[in-house]
């Protein structure tokens, strides 16, 4: 009985006590001001690997926190001046325009700038893209003989709750302002409208549409190219019925967007920070995404992976990606059509 | 009880508690407040906020209408009842809270066209009845049957006897049920089932624009303390249970032979359906990628961080709830009622409203602990402090003030008497409770995400990462470690839940 | 020590519980609080132990004043209903509860004096209902408090057990010289047990005495009855003589004349051959063994029931004379 009343007197400091050493270390590494700190909205299965090449070609002690690109940014501007991150590394450009936007972001080297076509990087100069991934239709070729040529032909009749899209997620949201830009307000409001009452099905995110596609829930579904060859490394050939369309003639629905990078401002590891981004925007890095995460290497001289469609065979529209202010247009453009 | 003062030993604590719950909205009214009544005027009056609001108070009503019916049947059978095999089905009826209701979803979604709110609503029922079936079943096992035995004598069913009896637990477990479904984003966010925090999720995602957000969260509290009012109302003042007559158990009953075979499938059944199938659809990945590696390192720092800081979290919670529950079990009044609701406004609040509230204070005010783990426990506590609260407080109510009052005129101070007195008699259910922060600490994702130093993961990151990449069976093995350490806690608890009756 | 209150008075909400009692207890006395449920008894022992604030008035024990103290600083030692003997800690511990660590021989004292000597290494759910009563006492006296509270402490117990751990709660009580109260609705415990007896009625003290002196000199015909069974009847005095059916009777003391009531004891009254006194019929006859109780139909239209010694000769159906021994109680209206 006597253990009992221990035990209870006992439970208030240990509480206090694990966690004092909790913190004190025990898990990962503890925190080191040293470290070059990477805030990663990008899958740490897929670009971790690539860290690792980052750290050895380098020589730089870097941390990197995985996350998703939007909350990352969120942590960020909480953080404000005192943020942790040095680099952010984001998923898509509305992240990296959002910290533009709110002043975080420093300038990067113009000779980074430089290794990438205006289009893939920021117009301030505070952030770059590092690689390119193209939106696309994938379809199920059990039941669609012949996939669409245009997000435009999505809203026919025949496709009725055939489709599946993903209003909340920020790839989906870029082609929209590519939409806008393209076809004008009223236009890209009409075809959300008018997909809306077509049945269009809304997923968390493109993992969840390929999945419905395979799985034979979608004919069709708009998402970008690399999940499918993700799915495909991960399932084998046969494990992945669905196809890709990349749309032609400049389609909004064949947007090229980027995965990008930019320095913090309030960084102290400033040089660290341009050797990492030179690094990224190195051929090393380049080779691994196009041959590894199956995207679109951005500088010059780095091929393709075999079995994609060359860089400059998509069509896609002329979009600045980093118009921040023209995604929030979009956001009330799909809150006042009530998609999120 | 009458309105006596609240010690100040007491008082201090649950007050600091309560400031630390309290202080996700806080961040909440800046932000909202920073873009002016325009802005929050027009996030109110959207007409999808409605819509939205409406949708997750739906959901929340049916899921915990239904928990409470699935709850109570299973605790009347295992408790009750001579159904065969009654023991290993009160434990199975725990074990739904070690599945995550993300992968509970995506084994529903990816194996049956099911989605929408009817998906919601199973996926939500199946992983939250648990809340409601292990009061209900430590009710069952300390009523006194001179009641039920009173109303047959009078001609009465003892059905109605009973269920009366049963409203306080089980609406404690609604209460918990329903705070749940309005704060989950997600699995019915798999489901593609549009609910109020989807709203909120969205405005973080793509706007970058922290005013709607903070409006929307703020209404979100708002629904939520509306809901714990409620509940405490219909609470009101007949909630000291005394066990009964130990001597005397509640008699089991005899089933007839078809209803036997009925309260069987219907009891196999949930368990096949809240714990097997997550347990097959884990094994599906396992058996159908390619991605299927373990990395033993990574695995066993997962493990080590999740279960570090989940302990942590769990003592942590149940420290700081202590004093709360034992002054909502002992004292009355306006204090005693503020001190306990406003523990309850953390977990009302998605996980990423709490994250970024924690950012914001911790970067401005205590940057020494900022992405360390200790704010990271500080974090769990908030949002698991209701279920820790209510489980100190159901056990102090079971033994009798006298207790106390005998040893303050001992000579002991009203601190002295909680740690002789009150605290050893409300051991068991107050580690119960601990055990419940534990295993639900050890699934939580979205303030992990934020919160957790820099470099490490658990077991709940890193089945996120896995599965963000679409590298399911490279997942399955975090999955499955994840369900099978959180069903130790869960094993226990079902455990407990059976032993009061033998 | 002696306890003394004073004009206490308090309410809960609305309800006035305590309006204004005094009770005085000197040292070594046990003092038992009469009254029926509801009269404010049990209340009136949570302020003086401290669970209670009051509202207005005074507690003192010895000399100090104590109202605005916690529990844990007034040296009032309780003995709850149900014993509430700590369930985690066995015996001795229970015992012990009040001591500073190491004060073994006081507890082995304390259960030696209620009579649990080597009861200490049981726990409370090993030991019977009347020794948990017994080791509550002791835990109580341990610390030799100023005043011993008992509760209602043997409404949980039975019939048969309740007399005798009454008898060993007060021998206990007195070899330990404490001052205690004991709260009851039960008057024969009362009378029985306390030196002293303060009548409780409506949130006031309203008689305090010793049991013999408030049995026979009740303040009020309410205290009367409520104290001991008594026949009551209309009566008008005159000069210290009460003239009822029963004929004219000696007051117990003299009072302002007029209409009033006359309130008789059963043992006063006596059974006659017919012709004596006032006629009755015996309708019932109750046997006790030491006494009997013996109803009486009387001839002018009222039933009385009389006490005599055991060995009755009468039979129902007799007809019997019934005379009035000793002073009566007359109350004017």
């Amino acid at each position: 009985m006597s253990l009992r009343r221990l035990v209870a007197a006992a439970l208030v400091p240990l509480a206090l006590l694990a966690s004092a050493c909790g913190g004190a270390g025990g898990d990962g590494q503890s925190f080191d001001d040293n470290s070059l700190v990477i805030y990663s909205g990008r899958n740490k299965n897929l670009v971790g690997p690539l860290i690792d090449k980052l750290r050895t070609a380098t020589g730089l002690d870097v941390q990197v926190r995985y996350g998703d690109s939007a909350e990352l940014a969120a942590q960020i501007l909480e953080e404000g001046a005192d943020t942790r991150a040095d680099v952010f590394f984001s998923q898509d450009a509305g992240a990296l325009g959002a910290l533009s936007k709110h002043q975080m972001l420093a300038p990067a080297p113009q000779e980074l700038l430089d290794r990438v076509a205006a289009r893939y990087r920021s117009s301030e100069g505070t952030w770059v893209g590092v690689s390119g991934r193209s939106r696309v239709i994938v379809y199920d070729p059990r039941t669609v003989v012949a996939p669409p040529k245009s997000v435009f032909e999505l809203t026919d009749p025949k496709w009725k709750d055939k489709v599946g899209w993903s209003p909340t997620n920020a790839s989906f949201q870029s082609f929209v302002t590519a939409l806008r830009v393209v076809a004008g307000e009223d236009k890209a409001r009409q075809w959300l409208e008018a997909m809306k009452a077509n049945g269009a099905k809304s997923y968390p995110n493109n993992v969840e549409i390929l999945n419905a596609v395979d799985d034979g829930k979608l004919q069709l579904g708009l998402i970008n190219h690399y999940y499918w060859y993700e799915k495909v490394a991960e399932n084998g050939p046969n494990g992945v019925p669905s196809r890709l369309a990349y749309l032609p003639g400049g389609d909004p629905g064949a947007l090229v967007n980027v995965a990008g990078v930019g320095m913090l401002k309030g960084t102290e590891h400033g040089e660290a920070a341009k050797k990492a981004m030179d690094y990224l925007l190195g051929a090393d890095a380049q080779k691994y995404f196009a041959d590894t995460t199956k995207e679109y290497p951005l500088i010059a001289g780095v091929p393709t992976a075999p079995g994609l469609p060359p860089f400059d065979s998509l069509k896609g529209p002329e979009v600045d990606l980093s118009k921040l202010d023209s995604l929030e247009q979009t956001i009330t453009m799909l809150q006042d059509v009530g998609l999120v | 009880m009458s309105v006596r003062r609240i010690p100040a030993g007491l008082l201090t604590p649950a007050a600091v508690t309560a400031a630390l719950a309290l202080l996700p909205v806080g961040y909440l009214v800046v932000r909202s407040a920073e873009g002016g009544l325009d802005a929050v005027a027009r996030t109110l009056l959207r007409a999808r906020t409605l819509e939205l609001a409406l949708r997750s108070l739906g959901l929340a009503a049916v899921v915990t209408v239904l928990c409470v019916a699935v709850g109570i049947s299973l605790a009347w059978l295992v408790i009750r009842s001579d159904l065969p095999g009654r023991r290993v089905f009160g434990i199975l009826a725990a074990l739904p809270l070690a599945v995550p209701s993300y992968v509970a979803a995506y084994t529903w979604v990816a194996a049956v066209d099911l989605e929408g709110f009817a998906g919601s609503v199973l996926v939500l029922t199946l992983c939250s009845y648990p809340y409601v079936y292990l009061p209900v079943a430590a009710a069952l096992s300390r009523m006194d049957p001179a009641t039920e035995e009173v109303a047959l004598s009078l001609g009465r069913g003892r059905a109605g006897v009973v269920l009366r009896q049963l409203r306080p637990s089980a609406a404690a477990g609604a209460l918990l049920v329903a705070m749940y479904v309005l704060a989950e984003f997600g699995a019915v966010a798999i489901m593609r089932f549009d609910v109020f925090t989807t709203q909120i999720y969205t405005s973080y995602r793509a706007g970058f624009n922290r005013t709607p957000a903070a409006v929307l969260g703020l209404l979100l509290v708002l629904i939520t303390l509306l809901i714990v009012v409620t509940e405490s109302r219909s609470r009101g003042r007949a909630s000291y249970a005394m066990r009964g007559n130990p001597a005397r158990r509640p008699p089991v009953i005899r089933l007839r032979a078809g209803t036997r075979a009925l309260a069987l499938a219907w009891s196999t059944a949930l368990a096949g359906l809240a714990v097997g199938f997550p347990l097959a659809g884990i094994g599906y990945w396992l058996l159908n990628g390619s991605s299927a590696r373990v990395d033993l390192g990574e695995l066993s720092g997962a493990v080590g961080a999740t279960l570090g800081v989940a302990a942590a979290g769990a003592l942590l919670t149940t420290a700081l709830a202590v004093p709360v529950g034992i002054i909502a079990a002992r004292y009355r009044g306006r204090t005693a009622t503020f001190l306990e609701q406003s523990t309850y406004v953390g977990h009302s609040l998605p996980g990423i409203v709490m994250a970024l509230s924690f950012v914001f204070f911790a970067v401005r005010y205590v940057p020494a602990v900022y992405q360390r783990s200790p704010l990271l426990v500080v974090a769990y506590a908030v949002l698991f402090m209701p279920a820790a609260v209510g489980a100190v407080r159901a056990s102090v109510l079971q033994s009798p003030p006298v207790l106390e009052e005998v040893a303050r005129s001992l000579g002991r101070t009203p601190l002295q008497t909680v740690r002789a007195v009150t605290l050893p008699l409300a051991l068991p259910g107050v580690l119960a409770g601990a055990a419940l922060v534990f295993l639900t600490a050890m699934k939580e994702l979205p303030a992990t995400l934020l919160l957790r130093p820099t470099g490490m993961e658990t077991l709940a990151t890193q089945l996120w990462a896995e599965t963000g990449s679409g590298a399911y069976a490279a997942a399955a093995p975090y999955a499955a470690l994840l369900m099978l350490l959180a069903a130790v806690p869960g094993f226990i608890l079902g455990r407990r839940s059976l032993k009061e009756t033998s | 020590m002696r306890l003394t209150v004073t004009d206490v008075t308090k309410a809960f909400g609305g309800t006035r519980v305590l309006r204004g009692a005094s009770l005085t207890v000197e040292e070594g006395d046990l003092a038992a609080v009469l009254g029926p449920s509801g009269c404010g008894k049990t209340t009136l022992l949570r302020i003086v132990a401290g669970f209670e604030s009051l509202d207005s008035g005074s507690v003192a024990i010895g000399e100090r004043e104590v109202a605005g103290l916690p529990p844990e600083r007034r040296k009032v030692g309780i003995v709850p209903q149900e014993a509430a003997l700590f369930p985690h800690l066995s015996v001795a511990r229970n015992v012990g509860f009040g001591l500073p660590r190491g004060s073994a021989e006081r507890v082995e004292e304390c259960l030696e004096l209620v009579g649990l000597a080597g009861f200490g290494d049981r726990m409370p759910h090993q030991i019977s209902g009347g020794q948990q009563q017994r080791v509550a006492l002791a835990r109580a006296l341990a610390p030799h408090p100023g005043v011993v509270l008992l509760d209602e402490p043997f409404n949980a117990l039975d019939r048969s057990l309740r007399v005798s751990v009454r008898d060993e709660v007060r021998a206990a009580l007195k070899r330990a010289g404490a001052t205690a109260v004991l709260v009851t609705h039960d008057q024969e415990e009362a009378l029985s047990m306390a030196d002293t007896v303060a009548v409780m009625r409506e949130g006031r003290i309203v008689q305090e005495g010793t049991p013999a002196s408030v049995y026979a000199a009740p303040c009020d015909l309410g205290v009367a009855t409520f104290v001991g069974e008594a026949v009551v009847l209309a009566a008008t005095s005159d000069h210290g003589v009460a003239s009822c059916l029963l004929g004219d009777l000696p007051q117990r003391a003299d009072g302002v004349a007029g209409k009033g009531r006359v309130a008789l004891r059963p043992e006063q009254f006596v059974l006659r051959a017919p012709g004596e006194g006032v006629g009755g019929l015996v309708e019932r006859v109750e046997f006790f063994g030491h006494d009997a109780a013996i109803t009486v139909a009387l001839e002018p239209g009222t039933v009385i029931r009389a006490r005599t010694r055991g060995d009755v000769p009468h039979r129902p159906g007799d007809r019997v004379g019934v005379t009035v021994e000793g002073p009566v109680l007359f109350f004017p209206e």
